[in-house]
Protein backbone atom coordinates (compact mmCIF):
# COMPACT_ATOMS: atom_id res chain seq x y z
CA UNK A 1 0.00 0.00 0.00
CA UNK A 2 3.11 2.41 0.88
CA UNK A 3 6.06 1.92 -1.58
CA UNK A 4 9.12 3.97 -1.39
CA UNK A 5 11.72 3.35 -3.95
CA UNK A 6 15.07 5.35 -3.61
CA UNK A 7 13.61 8.58 -2.03
CA UNK A 8 15.79 11.12 -1.31
CA UNK A 9 14.79 14.30 0.33
CA UNK A 10 17.17 17.31 0.20
CA UNK A 11 16.73 21.15 2.30
CA UNK A 12 19.30 23.00 0.39
CA UNK A 13 22.20 21.14 1.96
CA UNK A 14 21.14 19.80 4.20
CA UNK A 15 20.36 15.68 2.84
CA UNK A 16 17.44 14.88 5.12
CA UNK A 17 16.43 11.59 3.39
CA UNK A 18 19.12 9.24 1.91
CA UNK A 19 17.20 6.65 -0.75
CA UNK A 20 14.74 5.12 1.37
CA UNK A 21 13.56 1.94 0.28
CA UNK A 22 9.72 0.92 2.02
CA UNK A 23 7.24 -1.26 1.30
CA UNK A 24 4.38 -1.64 3.21
CA UNK A 25 1.75 -4.11 2.81
CA UNK A 26 -1.97 -3.75 3.23
CA UNK A 27 -3.22 -4.08 6.59
CA UNK A 28 -0.01 -3.84 8.59
CA UNK A 29 1.09 -1.36 11.01
CA UNK A 30 4.42 0.19 10.33
CA UNK A 31 6.14 2.18 12.82
CA UNK A 32 8.55 4.47 12.65
CA UNK A 33 11.50 5.12 14.79
CA UNK A 34 13.77 7.50 15.16
CA UNK A 35 15.73 10.18 17.17
CA UNK A 36 14.56 13.98 16.66
CA UNK A 37 16.14 14.99 12.70
CA UNK A 38 15.77 11.81 11.71
CA UNK A 39 13.33 12.44 8.57
CA UNK A 40 10.43 10.78 10.12
CA UNK A 41 8.58 13.77 9.03
CA UNK A 42 9.79 14.25 6.13
CA UNK A 43 9.02 10.97 5.06
CA UNK A 44 5.73 11.48 6.11
CA UNK A 45 5.15 14.84 4.40
CA UNK A 46 6.39 13.10 0.96
CA UNK A 47 3.73 10.65 1.18
CA UNK A 48 1.28 12.89 1.97
CA UNK A 49 1.96 14.85 -0.82
CA UNK A 50 2.92 18.04 1.05
CA UNK A 51 6.76 18.04 -0.16
CA UNK A 52 9.01 16.96 -3.37
CA UNK A 53 11.03 14.63 -3.05
CA UNK A 54 14.49 15.32 -4.15
CA UNK A 55 14.94 11.94 -5.98
CA UNK A 56 12.80 8.83 -5.79
CA UNK A 57 9.91 7.75 -6.23
CA UNK A 58 6.78 7.45 -3.71
CA UNK A 59 3.61 5.39 -4.37
CA UNK A 60 0.44 5.27 -1.67
CA UNK A 61 -2.64 3.23 -2.66
CA UNK A 62 -0.52 2.32 -6.25
CA UNK A 63 -0.63 6.48 -6.64
CA UNK A 64 2.26 8.20 -7.54
CA UNK A 65 2.16 11.11 -4.82
CA UNK A 66 3.83 13.77 -6.94
CA UNK A 67 1.78 12.65 -10.12
CA UNK A 68 -1.70 11.80 -8.78
CA UNK A 69 -2.15 13.60 -5.81
CA UNK A 70 -5.69 14.02 -6.14
CA UNK A 71 -6.22 10.14 -5.56
CA UNK A 72 -3.33 10.03 -2.97
CA UNK A 73 -5.10 12.70 -0.96
CA UNK A 74 -8.75 10.46 -1.28
CA UNK A 75 -7.00 7.13 -0.09
CA UNK A 76 -4.81 8.82 2.99
CA UNK A 77 -5.23 10.35 6.38
CA UNK A 78 -2.44 12.25 7.32
CA UNK A 79 -2.27 13.39 11.33
CA UNK A 80 0.68 16.15 11.45
CA UNK A 81 3.13 16.09 14.69
CA UNK A 82 1.70 19.05 15.44
CA UNK A 83 -1.50 20.55 14.25
CA UNK A 84 -3.94 23.55 15.47
CA UNK A 85 -8.29 23.62 15.29
CA UNK A 86 -9.88 26.81 14.31
CA UNK A 87 -11.28 29.03 16.81
CA UNK A 88 -15.32 28.96 17.34
CA UNK A 89 -15.81 26.16 16.21
CA UNK A 90 -18.11 23.14 17.29
CA UNK A 91 -16.60 19.44 17.81
CA UNK A 92 -19.57 17.96 15.39
CA UNK A 93 -18.52 21.43 12.61
CA UNK A 94 -15.19 20.91 12.64
CA UNK A 95 -15.01 17.39 11.61
CA UNK A 96 -18.48 18.74 9.38
CA UNK A 97 -16.04 21.02 7.59
CA UNK A 98 -13.43 18.21 6.91
CA UNK A 99 -16.13 15.77 5.37
CA UNK A 100 -17.33 18.92 3.20
CA UNK A 101 -13.56 19.19 2.30
CA UNK A 102 -13.61 15.36 0.88
CA UNK A 103 -16.80 15.40 -0.53
CA UNK A 104 -19.14 13.90 1.37
CA UNK A 105 -22.80 14.83 0.78
CA UNK A 106 -24.18 16.32 3.51
CA UNK A 107 -27.00 13.66 4.08
CA UNK A 108 -24.45 11.17 4.95
CA UNK A 109 -22.37 13.53 7.45
CA UNK A 110 -24.18 13.57 10.74
CA UNK A 111 -24.11 9.75 11.60
CA UNK A 112 -20.51 9.71 10.06
CA UNK A 113 -19.59 12.44 12.70
CA UNK A 114 -21.53 10.61 15.39
CA UNK A 115 -19.35 7.33 14.61
CA UNK A 116 -16.74 9.26 14.29
CA UNK A 117 -16.86 10.86 17.70
CA UNK A 118 -18.13 7.37 18.87
CA UNK A 119 -14.85 5.79 18.21
CA UNK A 120 -12.41 8.07 19.28
CA UNK A 121 -14.36 8.64 22.70
CA UNK A 122 -15.28 12.31 22.24
CA UNK A 123 -19.42 11.64 22.12
CA UNK A 124 -19.93 13.74 24.97
CA UNK A 125 -17.69 16.67 23.52
CA UNK A 126 -19.86 17.02 20.28
CA UNK A 127 -21.16 20.72 20.88
CA UNK A 128 -17.84 21.95 22.85
CA UNK A 129 -15.77 24.86 20.68
CA UNK A 130 -12.66 22.92 19.78
CA UNK A 131 -10.13 25.07 20.84
CA UNK A 132 -11.55 24.50 24.26
CA UNK A 133 -10.38 20.93 24.39
CA UNK A 134 -7.70 19.54 26.14
CA UNK A 135 -4.30 17.97 24.06
CA UNK A 136 -5.25 14.86 24.31
CA UNK A 137 -8.76 15.54 23.10
CA UNK A 138 -7.67 17.65 20.12
CA UNK A 139 -4.88 14.57 19.63
CA UNK A 140 -7.86 12.00 19.37
CA UNK A 141 -10.35 14.92 16.99
CA UNK A 142 -7.12 14.96 14.88
CA UNK A 143 -7.17 11.16 14.19
CA UNK A 144 -11.09 11.27 13.64
CA UNK A 145 -10.52 13.73 11.61
CA UNK A 146 -7.96 11.56 9.39
CA UNK A 147 -10.83 9.24 9.18
CA UNK A 148 -13.46 11.11 8.09
CA UNK A 149 -13.26 9.87 4.04
CA UNK A 150 -12.31 6.38 5.10
CA UNK A 151 -8.90 6.24 4.04
CA UNK A 152 -7.07 2.91 3.73
CA UNK A 153 -4.20 4.44 4.86
CA UNK A 154 -3.39 6.55 7.93
CA UNK A 155 0.08 7.94 8.55
CA UNK A 156 0.09 9.43 11.68
CA UNK A 157 3.33 11.80 12.76
CA UNK A 158 3.98 11.22 16.57
CA UNK A 159 -0.04 10.73 17.28
CA UNK A 160 1.18 10.36 21.54
CA UNK A 161 3.68 13.03 21.77
CA UNK A 162 2.27 15.44 24.88
CA UNK A 163 -0.02 13.14 25.99
CA UNK A 164 -0.01 11.74 29.34
CA UNK A 165 0.38 7.83 29.74
CA UNK A 166 -3.29 7.44 30.13
CA UNK A 167 -3.98 9.11 27.03
CA UNK A 168 -0.84 7.63 25.60
CA UNK A 169 -2.93 4.11 26.51
CA UNK A 170 -6.30 5.52 25.14
CA UNK A 171 -4.84 6.31 21.60
CA UNK A 172 -2.87 2.96 21.77
CA UNK A 173 -6.46 1.35 22.23
CA UNK A 174 -7.73 3.17 19.66
CA UNK A 175 -5.11 2.55 17.26
CA UNK A 176 -5.35 -1.00 17.83
CA UNK A 177 -9.35 -0.99 17.20
CA UNK A 178 -8.02 0.82 13.37
CA UNK A 179 -5.83 -1.99 13.25
CA UNK A 180 -9.08 -4.28 13.36
CA UNK A 181 -10.36 -2.41 11.03
CA UNK A 182 -7.80 -3.37 8.32
CA UNK A 183 -6.14 -0.17 7.66
CA UNK A 184 -2.65 0.70 6.85
CA UNK A 185 -1.04 2.95 8.84
CA UNK A 186 2.30 4.19 9.10
CA UNK A 187 3.39 5.70 12.84
CA UNK A 188 6.44 7.29 14.10
CA UNK A 189 7.46 8.10 17.48
CA UNK A 190 10.63 8.53 19.51
CA UNK A 191 9.82 5.67 22.09
CA UNK A 192 9.75 1.90 20.89
CA UNK A 193 8.00 0.46 23.66
CA UNK A 194 5.09 2.60 22.80
CA UNK A 195 5.22 1.21 19.16
CA UNK A 196 6.72 -2.69 20.08
CA UNK A 197 2.91 -3.35 21.20
CA UNK A 198 0.80 -2.13 18.17
CA UNK A 199 3.29 -2.34 14.87
CA UNK A 200 3.73 -5.39 12.71
CA UNK A 201 7.03 -4.03 11.63
CA UNK A 202 9.15 -1.53 12.53
CA UNK A 203 12.05 0.75 10.75
CA UNK A 204 14.84 2.31 12.53
CA UNK A 205 15.41 5.62 10.78
CA UNK A 206 18.61 7.60 11.45
CA UNK A 207 20.15 10.68 9.76
CA UNK A 208 17.60 10.21 7.01
CA UNK A 209 19.12 6.49 6.15
CA UNK A 210 17.06 3.66 7.23
CA UNK A 211 19.45 1.49 9.12
CA UNK A 212 16.74 -1.49 10.01
CA UNK A 213 13.74 -2.96 9.28
CA UNK A 214 11.18 -5.82 9.66
CA UNK A 215 9.48 -7.36 12.23
CA UNK A 216 9.78 -5.96 15.92
CA UNK A 217 11.36 -8.93 17.42
CA UNK A 218 13.68 -9.08 14.27
CA UNK A 219 14.82 -5.58 14.48
CA UNK A 220 15.59 -6.20 18.13
CA UNK A 221 17.33 -9.28 17.79
CA UNK A 222 18.39 -11.40 14.79
CA UNK A 223 19.16 -8.82 12.80
CA UNK A 224 21.57 -6.91 15.33
CA UNK A 225 22.03 -9.45 17.43
CA UNK A 226 21.85 -7.00 20.18
CA UNK A 227 19.76 -7.20 23.18
CA UNK A 228 19.00 -6.23 26.87
CA UNK A 229 18.60 -8.31 29.67
CA UNK A 230 18.44 -8.12 32.99
CA UNK A 231 20.17 -11.02 35.65
CA UNK A 232 19.16 -10.23 39.43
CA UNK A 233 20.66 -12.86 41.91
CA UNK A 234 20.48 -13.17 45.74
CA UNK A 235 23.92 -14.82 46.61
CA UNK A 236 27.36 -15.35 44.73
CA UNK A 237 26.62 -11.66 43.35
CA UNK A 238 30.52 -10.97 42.89
CA UNK A 239 30.93 -14.35 40.92
CA UNK A 240 27.74 -13.49 38.90
CA UNK A 241 29.85 -10.65 38.23
CA UNK A 242 32.96 -11.96 37.10
CA UNK A 243 31.55 -14.44 34.69
CA UNK A 244 29.00 -12.04 33.33
CA UNK A 245 32.47 -9.89 32.36
CA UNK A 246 34.35 -12.80 31.07
CA UNK A 247 31.64 -13.87 29.31
CA UNK A 248 32.17 -13.16 25.19
CA UNK A 249 28.38 -12.15 24.28
CA UNK A 250 28.29 -9.74 27.01
CA UNK A 251 29.07 -5.81 25.82
CA UNK A 252 27.92 -4.24 28.78
CA UNK A 253 27.51 -4.20 32.20
CA UNK A 254 25.57 -2.44 34.56
CA UNK A 255 25.69 -3.41 38.30
CA UNK A 256 23.52 -2.36 41.07
CA UNK A 257 23.90 -4.46 44.02
CA UNK A 258 23.48 -7.80 42.91
CA UNK A 259 20.92 -6.92 39.62
CA UNK A 260 22.97 -6.61 36.36
CA UNK A 261 21.72 -4.89 33.05
CA UNK A 262 23.37 -6.13 30.52
CA UNK A 263 23.91 -5.66 26.78
CA UNK A 264 23.99 -9.39 25.46
CA UNK A 265 25.24 -9.96 22.10
CA UNK A 266 23.95 -13.59 20.94
CA UNK A 267 21.36 -15.85 20.00
CA UNK A 268 18.71 -17.84 22.58
CA UNK A 269 21.30 -20.77 22.94
CA UNK A 270 24.06 -18.20 24.28
CA UNK A 271 21.83 -17.27 26.58
CA UNK A 272 20.79 -20.44 28.06
CA UNK A 273 24.63 -21.44 28.03
CA UNK A 274 25.40 -18.22 30.06
CA UNK A 275 22.42 -19.32 32.54
CA UNK A 276 24.29 -22.92 32.83
CA UNK A 277 27.30 -21.22 33.42
CA UNK A 278 25.98 -19.07 36.36
CA UNK A 279 24.08 -21.93 38.09
CA UNK A 280 27.04 -23.90 37.37
CA UNK A 281 29.48 -21.75 39.53
CA UNK A 282 26.99 -21.71 42.58
CA UNK A 283 25.30 -18.74 41.43
CA UNK A 284 21.62 -17.65 42.96
CA UNK A 285 19.96 -16.84 40.17
CA UNK A 286 16.14 -15.67 40.98
CA UNK A 287 15.67 -13.50 37.54
CA UNK A 288 17.15 -14.03 34.40
CA UNK A 289 15.44 -12.83 31.39
CA UNK A 290 14.99 -9.60 28.89
CA UNK A 291 14.95 -6.52 30.17
CA UNK A 292 11.21 -5.00 30.50
CA UNK A 293 12.93 -1.66 28.92
CA UNK A 294 14.42 -3.60 26.31
CA UNK A 295 13.44 -2.01 23.11
CA UNK A 296 14.33 1.55 24.18
CA UNK A 297 18.09 0.26 24.90
CA UNK A 298 18.20 -1.93 21.58
CA UNK A 299 17.33 1.53 19.94
CA UNK A 300 20.24 3.12 21.76
CA UNK A 301 22.37 0.65 21.02
CA UNK A 302 21.22 0.46 17.35
CA UNK A 303 21.86 4.26 16.52
CA UNK A 304 24.93 4.56 18.49
CA UNK A 305 27.34 5.86 16.40
CA UNK A 306 25.04 5.67 13.19
CA UNK A 307 26.59 8.01 10.80
CA UNK A 308 29.18 9.97 12.57
CA UNK B 1 -22.68 30.48 -8.01
CA UNK B 2 -24.64 27.61 -5.93
CA UNK B 3 -21.30 26.69 -4.85
CA UNK B 4 -20.60 29.41 -2.43
CA UNK B 5 -23.53 28.12 0.06
CA UNK B 6 -21.97 24.58 -0.49
CA UNK B 7 -18.03 25.09 -0.39
CA UNK B 8 -17.43 24.01 2.99
CA UNK B 9 -14.70 26.47 3.44
CA UNK B 10 -16.88 29.61 2.77
CA UNK B 11 -19.22 27.92 5.65
CA UNK B 12 -16.67 27.53 8.63
CA UNK B 13 -14.74 31.00 7.73
CA UNK B 14 -18.08 32.79 8.03
CA UNK B 15 -18.77 30.91 11.22
CA UNK B 16 -15.53 31.43 12.76
CA UNK B 17 -15.81 35.07 11.36
CA UNK B 18 -18.82 36.04 12.78
CA UNK B 19 -18.95 34.34 15.80
CA UNK B 20 -15.94 36.59 16.92
CA UNK B 21 -16.25 39.41 18.93
CA UNK B 22 -14.12 41.26 16.86
CA UNK B 23 -16.38 41.29 13.98
CA UNK B 24 -18.68 43.55 15.76
CA UNK B 25 -16.09 45.68 16.93
CA UNK B 26 -14.20 46.44 13.57
CA UNK B 27 -17.87 47.21 12.31
CA UNK B 28 -19.08 49.41 14.92
CA UNK B 29 -15.80 50.88 15.05
CA UNK B 30 -16.08 51.82 11.10
CA UNK B 31 -19.76 52.96 11.37
CA UNK B 32 -18.49 54.86 14.44
CA UNK B 33 -15.84 56.81 12.46
CA UNK B 34 -17.66 57.05 9.54
CA UNK B 35 -20.30 58.78 10.51
CA UNK B 36 -18.78 60.76 13.46
CA UNK B 37 -16.16 62.45 11.00
CA UNK B 38 -19.44 62.90 8.26
CA UNK B 39 -21.22 64.88 11.03
CA UNK B 40 -18.72 67.10 12.48
CA UNK B 41 -17.99 68.22 8.91
CA UNK B 42 -21.48 68.70 8.29
CA UNK B 43 -21.16 70.69 11.49
CA UNK B 44 -18.36 72.81 10.72
CA UNK B 45 -19.64 73.52 7.53
CA UNK B 46 -23.25 74.78 8.59
CA UNK B 47 -21.32 76.75 10.78
CA UNK B 48 -19.52 79.14 8.23
CA UNK B 49 -22.35 79.10 5.76
CA UNK B 50 -25.97 78.53 5.38
CA UNK B 51 -27.00 75.01 4.30
CA UNK B 52 -27.85 75.44 0.26
CA UNK B 53 -29.19 72.17 -0.64
CA UNK B 54 -28.94 71.33 -4.45
CA UNK B 55 -25.56 72.08 -4.99
CA UNK B 56 -23.23 71.80 -2.41
CA UNK B 57 -21.07 68.47 -3.62
CA UNK B 58 -18.10 69.18 -0.82
CA UNK B 59 -19.58 66.60 1.78
CA UNK B 60 -20.35 63.74 -1.40
CA UNK B 61 -16.68 63.90 -1.68
CA UNK B 62 -15.97 63.93 1.45
CA UNK B 63 -17.53 61.07 2.46
CA UNK B 64 -16.16 58.74 -0.39
CA UNK B 65 -12.36 60.10 -0.19
CA UNK B 66 -13.20 58.94 3.88
CA UNK B 67 -14.20 55.73 2.84
CA UNK B 68 -11.57 54.71 0.33
CA UNK B 69 -9.19 55.75 2.96
CA UNK B 70 -10.73 53.20 5.40
CA UNK B 71 -11.24 50.63 2.87
CA UNK B 72 -7.36 51.34 1.87
CA UNK B 73 -6.81 50.78 5.65
CA UNK B 74 -9.07 47.61 6.50
CA UNK B 75 -9.40 45.82 3.19
CA UNK B 76 -5.51 44.48 3.04
CA UNK B 77 -5.30 43.95 6.55
CA UNK B 78 -8.54 41.62 6.56
CA UNK B 79 -6.56 39.61 3.67
CA UNK B 80 -3.59 39.51 4.73
CA UNK B 81 -4.06 37.39 7.50
CA UNK B 82 -6.24 34.61 5.16
CA UNK B 83 -3.26 32.01 4.45
CA UNK B 84 -0.41 32.87 6.73
CA UNK B 85 -2.72 32.93 9.47
CA UNK B 86 -3.83 28.94 8.50
CA UNK B 87 -0.50 28.23 8.20
CA UNK B 88 0.43 30.01 11.97
CA UNK B 89 -2.46 28.09 12.98
CA UNK B 90 -0.77 24.82 11.75
CA UNK B 91 -3.63 24.11 10.13
CA UNK B 92 -2.54 24.55 6.41
CA UNK B 93 -1.13 21.30 5.69
CA UNK B 94 -3.84 19.63 6.65
CA UNK B 95 -6.03 21.81 4.61
CA UNK B 96 -3.70 20.95 1.14
CA UNK B 97 -4.72 16.87 1.92
CA UNK B 98 -8.18 17.47 1.91
CA UNK B 99 -9.44 17.25 -1.83
CA UNK B 100 -9.85 20.94 -1.96
CA UNK B 101 -7.37 22.56 -4.59
CA UNK B 102 -5.70 25.63 -3.64
CA UNK B 103 -7.64 27.23 -6.13
CA UNK B 104 -10.74 26.83 -4.43
CA UNK B 105 -8.67 27.67 -0.48
CA UNK B 106 -7.46 31.23 -2.46
CA UNK B 107 -11.03 32.28 -4.08
CA UNK B 108 -12.65 31.12 -0.68
CA UNK B 109 -10.58 32.72 1.24
CA UNK B 110 -10.60 35.99 -0.60
CA UNK B 111 -14.45 35.52 -1.06
CA UNK B 112 -15.03 35.32 2.84
CA UNK B 113 -12.66 38.19 3.23
CA UNK B 114 -13.97 40.49 0.92
CA UNK B 115 -17.47 39.52 1.73
CA UNK B 116 -16.81 41.30 5.26
CA UNK B 117 -15.57 44.40 3.28
CA UNK B 118 -18.64 44.18 1.68
CA UNK B 119 -20.93 44.56 5.04
CA UNK B 120 -19.06 47.59 6.00
CA UNK B 121 -19.47 49.48 2.65
CA UNK B 122 -23.35 48.48 2.82
CA UNK B 123 -23.41 49.09 6.47
CA UNK B 124 -22.50 52.23 5.51
CA UNK B 125 -24.42 53.04 2.74
CA UNK B 126 -27.60 55.24 5.29
CA UNK B 127 -24.92 57.50 5.87
CA UNK B 128 -25.08 58.23 1.94
CA UNK B 129 -28.82 59.67 2.97
CA UNK B 130 -27.19 62.55 4.94
CA UNK B 131 -24.82 63.21 2.02
CA UNK B 132 -28.64 63.15 -0.82
CA UNK B 133 -29.83 65.98 1.87
CA UNK B 134 -27.02 68.10 0.37
CA UNK B 135 -27.59 67.04 -3.45
CA UNK B 136 -25.21 67.93 -6.20
CA UNK B 137 -24.43 64.17 -7.34
CA UNK B 138 -26.65 61.96 -9.28
CA UNK B 139 -27.31 58.33 -8.49
CA UNK B 140 -25.39 57.20 -11.43
CA UNK B 141 -22.38 59.02 -9.62
CA UNK B 142 -22.89 56.98 -6.86
CA UNK B 143 -23.67 53.61 -8.71
CA UNK B 144 -20.57 54.45 -10.30
CA UNK B 145 -18.70 55.17 -6.78
CA UNK B 146 -19.84 52.17 -5.24
CA UNK B 147 -18.65 50.32 -8.49
CA UNK B 148 -15.25 51.74 -8.03
CA UNK B 149 -14.93 50.76 -4.36
CA UNK B 150 -15.77 47.28 -5.22
CA UNK B 151 -13.07 47.37 -7.93
CA UNK B 152 -10.79 48.52 -5.05
CA UNK B 153 -12.11 46.05 -2.32
CA UNK B 154 -11.09 43.11 -5.05
CA UNK B 155 -7.86 44.28 -6.19
CA UNK B 156 -6.66 45.21 -2.06
CA UNK B 157 -8.38 41.89 -0.80
CA UNK B 158 -6.13 39.81 -3.71
CA UNK B 159 -3.31 41.59 -3.16
CA UNK B 160 -3.82 40.66 0.09
CA UNK B 161 -4.26 37.20 -0.09
CA UNK B 162 -1.44 37.01 -2.30
CA UNK B 163 0.93 38.40 0.38
CA UNK B 164 -0.14 35.95 2.65
CA UNK B 165 0.36 32.81 0.45
CA UNK B 166 4.02 34.26 -0.65
CA UNK B 167 4.89 35.46 3.05
CA UNK B 168 4.74 32.94 6.04
CA UNK B 169 3.62 35.53 8.61
CA UNK B 170 1.04 37.30 8.99
CA UNK B 171 2.36 40.47 10.30
CA UNK B 172 5.20 41.17 7.30
CA UNK B 173 2.54 39.50 5.09
CA UNK B 174 0.35 42.53 6.83
CA UNK B 175 3.32 45.41 6.14
CA UNK B 176 4.02 44.44 2.80
CA UNK B 177 0.69 44.35 1.27
CA UNK B 178 -0.12 47.78 3.21
CA UNK B 179 3.53 48.73 1.54
CA UNK B 180 2.30 47.42 -2.05
CA UNK B 181 -1.31 48.97 -2.10
CA UNK B 182 0.64 52.30 -0.59
CA UNK B 183 2.54 52.09 -4.38
CA UNK B 184 -0.92 51.58 -5.97
CA UNK B 185 -2.82 54.21 -4.47
CA UNK B 186 0.09 56.80 -3.93
CA UNK B 187 2.76 55.25 -6.07
CA UNK B 188 1.27 55.44 -9.27
CA UNK B 189 -0.02 59.41 -8.56
CA UNK B 190 3.77 60.36 -7.73
CA UNK B 191 5.28 59.11 -10.32
CA UNK B 192 2.33 60.36 -12.59
CA UNK B 193 3.12 63.83 -11.64
CA UNK B 194 7.02 63.44 -11.33
CA UNK B 195 7.26 61.83 -14.76
CA UNK B 196 4.69 64.53 -16.48
CA UNK B 197 6.71 67.43 -14.74
CA UNK B 198 10.20 66.17 -15.24
CA UNK B 199 9.08 66.02 -19.14
CA UNK B 200 7.69 69.78 -19.26
CA UNK B 201 11.16 70.40 -17.57
CA UNK B 202 13.24 68.67 -20.10
CA UNK B 203 11.55 69.59 -23.37
CA UNK B 204 10.02 72.60 -22.45
CA UNK B 205 9.63 73.56 -26.69
CA UNK B 206 7.62 70.78 -27.20
CA UNK B 207 5.39 70.35 -24.49
CA UNK B 208 3.28 73.62 -23.94
CA UNK B 209 0.41 74.24 -22.27
CA UNK B 210 0.29 71.27 -20.31
CA UNK B 211 -0.11 69.23 -23.56
CA UNK B 212 2.15 66.95 -22.11
CA UNK B 213 -0.52 65.54 -19.95
CA UNK B 214 -2.37 64.39 -23.12
CA UNK B 215 0.44 61.71 -24.01
CA UNK B 216 -0.49 58.14 -23.83
CA UNK B 217 1.99 56.82 -21.77
CA UNK B 218 1.52 59.78 -18.80
CA UNK B 219 -2.54 59.09 -19.35
CA UNK B 220 -2.28 55.15 -18.70
CA UNK B 221 -0.20 55.78 -15.62
CA UNK B 222 -3.13 58.64 -14.27
CA UNK B 223 -5.93 56.39 -14.95
CA UNK B 224 -3.83 53.78 -13.13
CA UNK B 225 -3.98 55.74 -9.66
CA UNK B 226 -7.39 54.85 -7.86
CA UNK B 227 -7.44 58.62 -6.33
CA UNK B 228 -7.47 60.31 -9.70
CA UNK B 229 -9.75 57.67 -11.01
CA UNK B 230 -12.01 58.60 -7.85
CA UNK B 231 -11.98 62.27 -8.26
CA UNK B 232 -12.65 62.07 -12.21
CA UNK B 233 -15.82 60.21 -11.28
CA UNK B 234 -17.09 62.53 -8.50
CA UNK B 235 -16.60 65.29 -11.76
CA UNK B 236 -13.48 67.27 -9.47
CA UNK B 237 -10.13 67.68 -11.27
CA UNK B 238 -7.13 67.17 -9.56
CA UNK B 239 -4.31 69.06 -10.72
CA UNK B 240 -3.56 69.57 -14.34
CA UNK B 241 -6.76 68.98 -16.76
CA UNK B 242 -6.81 67.57 -19.78
CA UNK B 243 -8.86 67.76 -22.82
CA UNK B 244 -9.70 64.49 -23.27
CA UNK B 245 -8.84 60.94 -22.18
CA UNK B 246 -7.85 57.49 -24.64
CA UNK B 247 -10.45 55.87 -22.98
CA UNK B 248 -12.73 56.73 -19.79
CA UNK B 249 -10.92 57.02 -16.89
CA UNK B 250 -12.78 54.65 -14.49
CA UNK B 251 -13.57 51.63 -17.33
CA UNK B 252 -10.21 51.06 -17.80
CA UNK B 253 -9.00 51.74 -14.18
CA UNK B 254 -11.83 48.72 -13.86
CA UNK B 255 -10.32 46.22 -16.37
CA UNK B 256 -7.08 46.96 -15.67
CA UNK B 257 -7.55 46.26 -11.76
CA UNK B 258 -9.31 43.55 -11.96
CA UNK B 259 -6.72 41.66 -14.37
CA UNK B 260 -4.45 42.26 -12.27
CA UNK B 261 -6.54 40.84 -9.30
CA UNK B 262 -7.06 38.03 -11.41
CA UNK B 263 -3.82 37.36 -12.15
CA UNK B 264 -2.49 37.73 -8.31
CA UNK B 265 -5.16 35.26 -6.72
CA UNK B 266 -3.71 32.67 -10.11
CA UNK B 267 -0.49 33.16 -8.75
CA UNK B 268 -1.50 33.09 -5.04
CA UNK B 269 -3.13 29.58 -5.65
CA UNK B 270 0.38 28.68 -7.86
CA UNK B 271 2.31 29.58 -4.88
CA UNK B 272 -0.01 27.19 -2.79
CA UNK B 273 0.16 24.29 -4.70
CA UNK B 274 2.82 22.54 -2.34
CA UNK B 275 4.22 19.56 -5.04
CA UNK B 276 4.23 20.78 -8.78
CA UNK B 277 5.19 18.12 -10.82
CA UNK B 278 8.27 18.69 -13.33
CA UNK B 279 9.21 21.29 -10.93
CA UNK B 280 11.81 20.75 -8.07
CA UNK B 281 11.09 23.10 -5.11
CA UNK B 282 13.22 23.36 -2.23
N1 LIG C 1 11.61 23.01 5.99
C1 LIG C 1 12.85 22.59 6.27
N2 LIG C 1 13.90 23.29 5.83
C2 LIG C 1 15.16 22.88 6.08
N3 LIG C 1 15.47 21.78 6.77
C3 LIG C 1 14.46 21.04 7.25
C4 LIG C 1 13.10 21.40 7.02
N4 LIG C 1 12.31 20.46 7.62
C5 LIG C 1 13.14 19.58 8.18
N5 LIG C 1 14.43 19.90 7.96
C6 LIG C 1 15.60 19.13 8.40
O1 LIG C 1 15.44 17.81 7.93
C7 LIG C 1 15.88 16.88 8.91
C8 LIG C 1 14.81 15.85 9.16
O2 LIG C 1 13.72 16.49 9.78
P1 LIG C 1 12.40 15.73 10.19
O3 LIG C 1 11.42 16.77 10.63
O4 LIG C 1 11.99 14.83 9.10
O5 LIG C 1 12.86 14.90 11.45
P2 LIG C 1 12.01 13.96 12.40
O6 LIG C 1 12.56 12.60 12.27
O7 LIG C 1 10.56 14.14 12.15
O8 LIG C 1 12.37 14.55 13.82
P3 LIG C 1 11.44 14.70 15.12
O9 LIG C 1 11.55 13.40 15.83
O10 LIG C 1 12.12 15.79 15.87
O11 LIG C 1 10.08 15.04 14.68
C9 LIG C 1 16.26 17.69 10.13
O12 LIG C 1 17.66 17.74 10.19
C10 LIG C 1 15.68 19.05 9.89
O13 LIG C 1 16.56 20.02 10.39
MG1 LIG D 1 8.90 14.87 13.25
Amino acid sequence: MIQTEHLSKRYGKLQALTDLNLNIDKGKVFGFIGPNGAGKSTTMLILSTLLTPSEGKAYVCGYDVVKEPKDVRQSLGYMPDFFGVYDNLKATEYLDFYAGAYNIPPAKRKSLIADLLELVNLSNKADAYVDSLSRGMKQRLGLARCLVHSPDVLILDEPASGLDPRARIEMREILKQLRRMNKTILISSHILPELAELCDEIGVIEKGKLIACGAVDDVSIRSRGISMMEVRTVFGAEKAERILRESRFVRQLDDKNSHFRIQFMGTEENKAELLQQLIAAGVGVVHFGDSRENLEDVFLAITEGVGN
Amino acid sequence: MKDIFTNPLIVKEMRERFRTRKTVWILALYLLVMGSLLLGFMYVLQLNELPMPGDNRELFVMTAVLQYALLCFIAPALAAGTISGERERQTLHVLMTTQLTPAQIVWSKLLTSLAFVFLLVVASLPLYSFVFLYGGISPKQLLLLMVFFAVNILFFGALGVFCSTWIKRTGVSTITAYGLAFFFVVGTGLLYVFLGLLLEELYPQQWLNDSVWGLTGLQILGELNPVLVMFELLGENLGPTFDEYFMTPWIFFTCCYVLLSVLLIWWSAFLLKPVRPGLRWK
